[in-house]
Parts: structure tokens; sequence; C-alpha cells
């Protein structure tokens, strides 16, 4: 029989979701279901002085008005406990939660919730990361010695307003600066940004007996039992999390909104709750990517080779750290300021701030598009002062095996030279441009996902194998995956594998989608499950036969990929479009071709929307881009085509030697569209590259 | 929903209706723009009044060399009619640039012009080709000029209960030629961050007999830069001449910042498309 994974691949859920058959979380409903609405702030920072609710309970079909008395202490959050259920002596953002209102309709939900009458008092309010964590500045929260962090120890931070910090140091720096033939340094800032999924967020709570079940768009939703377990003081086994089809995550579900006050309401009232997120509340109250500013200073020898690195990178986190899952509270690649290169000593200090803008968390490939475009804006800049080919200097720089990286991690094997040379070739780099048209390169790097679980296995009489996982399936293809591993192990159809995603109470615990972990771990889980079933098979063993197959993967490798990016500008309006892109990717082995094709194009969308376009637009803590009329992101029409180049035979840990694709090649757009421009003769130092900045940059003003 | 959908086949019904409830009333067509205003809670009637099951609103006919595009015709009806594109190409553009065919697919050429959205497309190029509106109420008919339609943001002359029933276009003078200009720099699908929609018609000296230069999206309605056609009157249309009316169209535009750029940049743009579009006339 053909290999199947040289097959392109059905998916499993595709059907459903092509004929609209699919169920997700806000399709939910029970007998008796309320809806929930809620109140917020309108002030980005201000005590909470008294809350009326005697009009929002007055409306018919109310059945329960929550305040921040009713669910004191309880704060939420996916490390850090620092997020109010409903703010009781302390706002900290427009659209922070106050009240909470459970209802026959939503309508009288609504209704209800524009009738609570809060009593502010005012507070400075800080906006700016820099301002934040200067000496003096407004503390947000005075009480952030109380707060609870899960599993881990709150590590230490400079400043009462910074939420993490992270230093390091490898190598001389000072030495390697003195050597220097030339050193540089710049300043890049990049906005926040709105993942831009399909689906807005919903969630369905009831308590049934001592069991709390929850239906979510959580993409973790044993994360998310733990989190709730904490936040309401319930065992985890009495907490049942069902997540469906989860339509687009790209890490902005992580977190949970909705689903603490639905705890409270569904409690009070006795009756499930729903609540269903309007996208102008996505828009404006939800875990954005977090804005930065990032200060880079790189020295190099005569050659453009790197002999030191410095950089000073600020996210803005925003009034709460609840998005984020990682102990150090910062974006997970914060101090990846020069991915992808040989750096023999570096100096990162990164530090991200507590403000009063809308809370940011965890967006596809967390903390790399900012570092991204700050480092490739800034090796462009000094290829450029040195007179040297922005590849070539790629090329001298670029990691191989034996080197060490921006975190002084030595690497082992590296396709970065290779995917260089690729991209080199396949982008025709070099060929003469017409007037007008500018050409970029940004090379990136990351890590291939880390993490354990475990799934189920069962070979039936026939020869088919059901798995069952916690796992869900945002939309990457987790489960597709998951069978067509099971199925080329044990050499049959991809048909005859059926693999069904399970609630947390029949599943084994696992660690959800995200950190780019699904292909590495949930693969080798079901490959070892595969070849447990084959052994008892083998063995003689009778259908059915049930294993479980498990993985811990732990190997610290990384996928390389590079762009290539010809734009055309126009000199009078100072608009752009890209009219010719190439991408080289190490992917390793591929499982799911037509996935790994759709992750690497949908990256390279998604980063193009945050190089031209995208920016939560936040003037006085109101964010003023809460519609898609207004938060543009690109159309199928504003895409060009991408020349995808696919390297797969340098083995990953991953199936069979896979790699990892999701997260993979978003964050290099940016600064290879920037370099483009910057080619056509503008240089744009802050995203996104509007028209408007790159005609100040043609006209020698400042952008 | 929260209200009651009426859905007459007669026009006097329709009328009625909203007569009958007055302010508590909203008349739609696709519904398109009224969807998004309800969704952000601005509007909240309790009645509303669909008016497509009207057939007498529906329709793109020619009228004596006017044309006539019924209210309820859809953008997309508006984009593909060969009527439409026989009396002018440029304003088959202008519906066709309008957001995506979808919406296009929904949305109707009278209830564009109801809604008086400064950043539409349709309304700069028929002001610029001298449109009229039908408008009836119980009071009787009356034709409004585009010009004196446009109030302000979102903001008509049309009376309470008063219903746009088509637009009528009038023949175009022999010779005239029209242009549709939209600059996107961000989605095909975005609303213009500056449009321009100009006519143009020489004599046979070459000097410019007539001429209209209309802004979208830099003010609060569509703005006729007449400094910018009074330039161009009776001129020989160099490109000295067109790069000043075009700096005339630049201050006559009105445009306030926003994400799509600031009032300064806009007013740049206004003049870059102004001189774009009219050199594509003289071409």
């Amino acid at each position: 029989m053909t290999d199947v994974l040289r097959t392109p691949e059905r998916r499993v859920e595709g059907r459903e979701k092509v004929t609209g058959t699919a169920r997700y979380a806000a399709d939910a409903a029970r007998e008796g279901m309320l809806h929930a609405a809620f109140a917020g702030s309108p002030y980005p920072h201000a005590r909470v002085l008294a809350v009326d609710t005697a009009a929002a309970r007055a409306v018919p079909g109310v059945r329960a008005v929550l305040t921040g008395a009713d669910v004191r202490p309880a704060r939420f959050g996916r490390r850090l406990l620092d997020w109010p259920v409903l703010a009781w002596d302390r706002v900290r953002f427009i659209g922070d939660r106050v009240a909470a209102v459970a209802a026959d309709t939503p309508e009288a939900a609504e209704r209800a919730a524009a009738l609570v009458d809060v009593t502010y008092e005012e507070l400075p309010a800080v906006f700016d990361m820099d301002a934040a964590l200067a000496p003096g500045a407004p503390l947000i929260h005075p009480d952030a010695a109380d707060y609870r962090m899960l599993g881990v120890t709150r590590p230490p931070v400079p400043h009462p307003n910074a939420q993490g910090h992270q230093v390091h140091e490898h190598g001389d720096p000072a030495a390697g600066f003195a050597a220097a033939a030339r050193v540089f340094e710049h300043e890049l800032a990049l906005p926040p940004v709105h993942h831009a999924y399909l689906e807005p967020r919903a969630a369905l709570v009831w308590i049934d007996g001592a069991t709390v079940h929850v239906v979510t768009t959580n993409k973790a939703p044993f994360s998310l039992r733990a989190q709730l377990a904490a936040v309401a003081g319930v065992a985890e086994d009495a907490i049942v999390v069902h997540t469906p089809h989860v339509g687009g995550d790209f890490g902005g579900k992580g977190l949970s909104l909705d689903e603490w006050p639905l705890y409270f309401l569904a409690r009070v009232t006795g009756r499930p709750v729903r609540s269903v997120l309007r996208y102008a509340d996505e828009l404006q109250i939800s875990n954005t990517r977090h804005g930065a500013r990032i200060r880079l200073r790189t020295g190099v020898d005569r050659d453009g080779r790197i002999t030191a690195h410095e950089a000073r990178v600020r996210f803005d986190g925003g009034a709460y750290a609840a998005g984020k899952p990682i102990p150090f509270l910062m974006p997970g690649e914060a101090m990846a300021t020069l991915a992808g290169y040989r750096v023999p000593a570096a100096r990162v200090e990164a530090t991200c701030a507590y403000t009063n803008h809308l809370p940011a968390g965890h967006d596809r490939a967390p903390g790399q598009p900012q570092n991204s475009f700050a480092a490739e804006s800034h090796l462009d800049l000094i290829a450029r002062e040195l007179g040297v080919d922005p590849l070539e200097l790629r090329e001298r720089n670029a990691i191989r095996a034996g080197d060490v990286d921006v975190h002084g991690d030595e690497w082992h094997a590296s396709e970065m030279p290779r995917v260089l040379a690729e991209l080199r070739r396949a982008s025709g780099w070099g060929r003469p441009l017409p007037p007008g048209h500018g050409r970029g390169v940004a090379l990136g790097a990351r890590h291939v996902g880390r993490g354990k679980t475990s799934l189920e296995l069962t070979l039936d009489e026939r020869g088919d194998v059901v798995v069952r996982s916690g796992v869900t399936d945002q939309g990457g293809g987790a489960l597709t995956m998951i069978g067509r591993v099971v199925a080329r192990e044990l050499a049959i159809a991809p048909e005859r594998v059926r693999v069904e995603q399970v609630d947390t109470a029949r599943s084994p615990v696992d660690p959800g989608v995200g950190g780019s972990r699904v292909t590495m771990v949930h693969g080798n889980a079901a490959l070892d499950g595969a070849r447990k079933l084959a052994a008892a098979r083998d063995a003689g063993a009778a259908p059915p036969i049930r294993v479980v197959g498990s993985a811990d993967q732990t190997a610290h490798m990384f996928g390389s990929y590079a762009y290539a990016v010809e734009v055309e500008l126009d000199r009078e309006t100072g608009a752009f479009r890209v009219v010719d892109a190439t991408l080289v990717a190490d992917v390793g082995t591929v499982i799911n071709p037509v996935a790994v094709r759709g992750q690497l194009e949908g990256g390279f969308a998604f980063g193009l929307g945050q190089a031209l376009m995208e920016e939560l637009a936040i003037v006085g803590g109101r964010v003023v881009t809460a519609s898609f009329g207004e938060y543009k992101i690109p159309s199928i029409a504003d895409v060009p085509p991408l020349r995808l180049v696919l390297l797969t035979d340098a083995p990953g840990p991953g199936p069979f030697g896979a790699k990892s694709v999701g997260e993979l090649a978003n964050p290099a757009v940016v600064g290879a569209v920037a370099n483009a421009v910057a080619d056509a003769g503008a240089r744009v130092l802050t995203l996104p590259i509007s028209a408007e900045k790159v005609l100040a940059a043609l006209r020698g003003g400042a952008a | 929903m929260s209200y009651a959908y009426h859905e007459p086949s007669e026009l006097d019904e329709a009328l009625a209706l909203l007569a009958r409830h007055g302010d508590d009333a909203h008349a739609v067509a696709g519904a398109t723009a009224f969807m998004l205003l309800y969704r952000q809670g601005l509007l909240r009637p309790s009645h509303v009044v669909g008016l497509r099951r009207v057939r007498s609103l529906g329709g793109i006919r020619d009228d004596g060399g006017a044309l006539v595009i019924g209210a309820t015709a859809t953008h997309r009806e508006a984009e593909r009619s060969p009527l439409v594109a026989r009396h002018c190409a440029a304003l088959a553009r202008a519906f066709a640039s309008v957001a995506t065919v979808r919406v296009r697919n929904q949305a109707t050429v009278g209830g564009n012009l109801a809604h008086a959205d400064p950043a539409q497309d349709p309304p700069a190029m028929l002001l610029a080709l001298d449109a009229a509106v039908t408008a009836v109420s119980p009071g009787g008919t009356r034709e409004i000029p585009l010009a004196e339609l446009f109030v302000d943001v979102l903001t008509t002359s049309l009376a309470p209960g008063e219903l746009i029933t088509a637009v009528r276009v009038p023949a175009l003078a022999p010779g005239t030629r029209a242009a549709y200009v939209k600059f996107l720099p961000r989605t095909a699908d975005d609303y213009a961050t500056v449009s321009v929609a100009a006519t143009l018609r020489r004599s046979e000296d070459g000097r410019v007999a007539d001429v209209r230069v209309v802004l979208g999206a830099v003010g609060p309605t569509p703005i006729r830069a007449t400094s910018a056609e009074d330039a161009l009157r009776g001129a020989a249309p160099d490109a000295a001449r067109i790069a000043e009316a075009a700096a005339l169209a630049r201050d006559a535009a009105d445009p306030i910042d926003d994400v799509r750029g600031s009032a300064a940049y806009k007013r740049e743009m206004a003049r870059v498309w102004t001189e774009r579009a009219l050199r594509s006339l003289v071409a």
C-alpha cells in the first residue's frame, strides 16, 4: 500500500465544518438555560465606590445580578491569579467587569447590565510602558503580594508595575563590543494586535449535583479545569470541561474570560448559564498580542559578523498578567531578540509592564513577531550601513551546528545555512528589479514543541482503531494528524482509525493545543500507542486490544525558515503591495501535507496583516478599532501568491521525523516586508507599515 | 430580535406603517447598514419595515436617456447591469467598489443613499453624475438632487417617514467621460481612505466644457470640489492646469484623523487622486 503520508489528508472534521453541521460552544444549550451579560468599566483606572443593582434586578426576566462583593476574593489567571472575576475595589482598564447578570433572554440580560449603576472615583491612569515602570508611577496592583500563582512561586520583579522581568547574559558582551569594528543601535515599536479568529469566545456552565460542567472555547481544557478548581475552590475531578470544535485560537483562547462569572451565576441561580462574547468585546477586552518597544545594540566585526549584542525589550502587558501561562509572566519568546543567529556574547533584558490598557496574552508565537521585527530591521540597517547585501549579511551570521544562539544555547544541528541558500536560489535573489520595487529578507527560527501527554487506543476485531484523546482541535488538524500517524504505523488506511476528542472526565490529562507541541507530543504518543497495539497483536492478544500511548517530548530543537519578499511602491501615496514572496521552511517529515501548507500560507497572511495594517488603536485607554470595519485583516484578495519551498529531509523529534509548523512562519513576515519597503526607499520603524508612514519616510520625515 | 418585522408588498402599506409608528419605526431593504448600527446599539426601533417585497421599488431601466435605478436594486445588480454599464462604466465601477460581493448581493442602491455614509462609493459618483433621488411620503412625491440629499454624516434631508424609491441619473452630454478612483492602502474590502469621482467633457477646441469633481471619505458628506472645477472649466487641461485643480481639491477636502490616516495625509491624498482621476479623463 502507498505511504499514508504521501497522500493529501482528509480532515476528520472537514465534512462537518463545510456542511455547517459542526457544533461550537456557542451552539451548546441546556434546558432552562439563562443568558449572561456583563457591565464593564468606562474608565481605564478607577476606584469602585458603590454598585447599585436595584434597577438591573427590576428588569423582567432577570434571575441574578452579581457584583464584585459576591465573588470576592476570586481572581483568575492561567498562572498568576490577578484578574478579579468581577472588580470589587478597583477597575484597571476600560471594559473591566464590575457586574454580571443572568436573565431569561440575552436582551433582558443586556438591558439589565446597562442599568447597573456604579459610582467610580477616577485614578491616574498609566498607558506607556516606560512611564508605568518609572519611579513614583501610579500603582496598578497595590495588593500584588496577595495574588496566588499556580504551581510555582512568582519570580521577583524590579518594580510593582512589572508583571515579569528577565535578564540573560552569556559570553563577554563588554569584550565583544570592545572588539567590534562598528556598533549599531536602533529602537523599534509595535502596537498590540488581535488574533482575529473567526469564532468569538463562548461558554456554558451548569452545576449538576456536585459536578461543575463547562462547555468552552478554551483550547486547553485541562488547564481550564485546574484554574477553575483553584478559583472556585472545587476539586479538579468535580469539574468536567467539554471543548467542542474551536473556531480558531492562535493562542488567544488559552485564557477564559466568561467562564468565571458564569460559574458564580450558575451557582447562585441553579440554572445553566451561557454567554457568547460580541466581537466588539473581543477587540476591547481580550488577550491581545503584546505591544512592544525594543532597543537593540549590536557590535559587528569588519565583515559584519556579530561580536556582541545587547537588548532592552519592553512589553505592554496591560491591566492583568492573567493571560500568560509561563512562570516568568512574559510572552514565551520575550528574550529571542536575534533568533536564528550566532551570538557569541549577549545581554538581553526584558520587562513586561502593567498598564491601564486591555490585558495582553498569548498570540501565535508569543513575543517572536515583536523581536523578529526589531532584529530583522536592525540587521538590515546594519547591512545597509556596511554596504553588505542583506542576505549575504544573514548568511555570514546564520547559526551553524556548534554555534551558540542569543540565549547562549548551543545548536547541535542547524538547517539555517541551507534555508538561506535555498532562499537565494528560489527567490531569484539579486535579479534586477523594476523601478519602484524593493526586496527584503528576514529569517526566523522556532523551537519545536515540548510536553507530555497520553491517549488511549483500542484495536477491534476488524483491525480498526479508535483513539481517544483530550486534545482539542482548534483548526490545526490535530485529530487528523493523530489518525494518520496510527494508520501509517499499523499500515492501514486512515479511514480505519477514528479519533475522538473527549472531555476531561474521559481522557488522561492533556496539555492542550499550544506551544507548537501537538505534532511532537500527541503525534509521538499516537505512535507509541500504535506500536504497543502492533506488539500486542503480533503477540497474539485477542481484540479488543486497549493500550495507552504516551510521550514526553523534551528534545530542544529548532525549525528554521526565511522569507524573501518583493514590494511595489507608489511613491506619490506611500501605498505598496507585496508582489512576490518566497518562503523556505525546514519542516521535517510532513504528516498532514495540506495542513502544513495551510499553516505556512496562513502564517504568511497572518504576518502580512501585522506588517501592513493591523493595530488595536487605543486612545486614552479605549480601543477605537473595535470592529472589523476599522480593525482590518487581509482578505484573500489582499494576499499575494507565496512560493513555498519545504525542506523535509532534516528529521525532527516528532513522529517519523516531523517538526512543527503552526507558529513557525508568521513572525518574520513583518521584518521581510519592512526591509523590502526600506529597499524601495522608506524605512519604517514602527508597525503597521501604513502608507502614510511610508510617504513620510519617503519625504524624509520621521516614521 | 426585540422588534416587530413588517414586510409589506405595497409601497402605500410601507408608508402607512412608517407613518403609524413614527420614530419607533425604521425602514430597511438589504439591512446591511441597519444591522451594523443595530448591533452597536445605535438604532433601537420597535418596528422594522422591510421593503424588499415592494416590487415597484426594484429594477433598473432607461427612461428616455436617463438611467433609473430602483431603490431596492442591489449593488450587485447595478454593477452587472448592461444599462448601467452603457450609461456610465465608472458608475458600474463605483457600485462594484463597495465592500465585498457578499455585501453587494444584499445591500441596495436606495439604502446606500439613505444611509448617507460619506465613505461609501456610490454617493460620490452619483453626485458627480448630477443624479437625484425620487422620494415619496404620504404627502406626495418629490425629486431631491444628491447635492441636497446629504446633510451630514449618516444624515439626509429625507423627512421622517419619507422613502427613496429610485435614483435617477440624467443622460450624459455626448463626449462626457467619467472616472471613479478609490484609494485602498489596506484591504480590498476597506472603506476608501479617499475616493474621487469626476466627469469631464471637452469642447472641440480641446478646452474643458464641463467638469465635476467630487471627493468621497474626506468630509461629513461627499464634497464637490467646485474650486477645482472652476480652475478647469474653459481651460486647456494640460498637466499644469490639472495639478492646479488637484491642489484646490486638496483644500476642499475636510477630513478627520482616523485609522485610515491623519487629516493632513488624507488631504494630500485627495490632491494625488484628483490629479490621477482628471489625468485619466484627458488621456
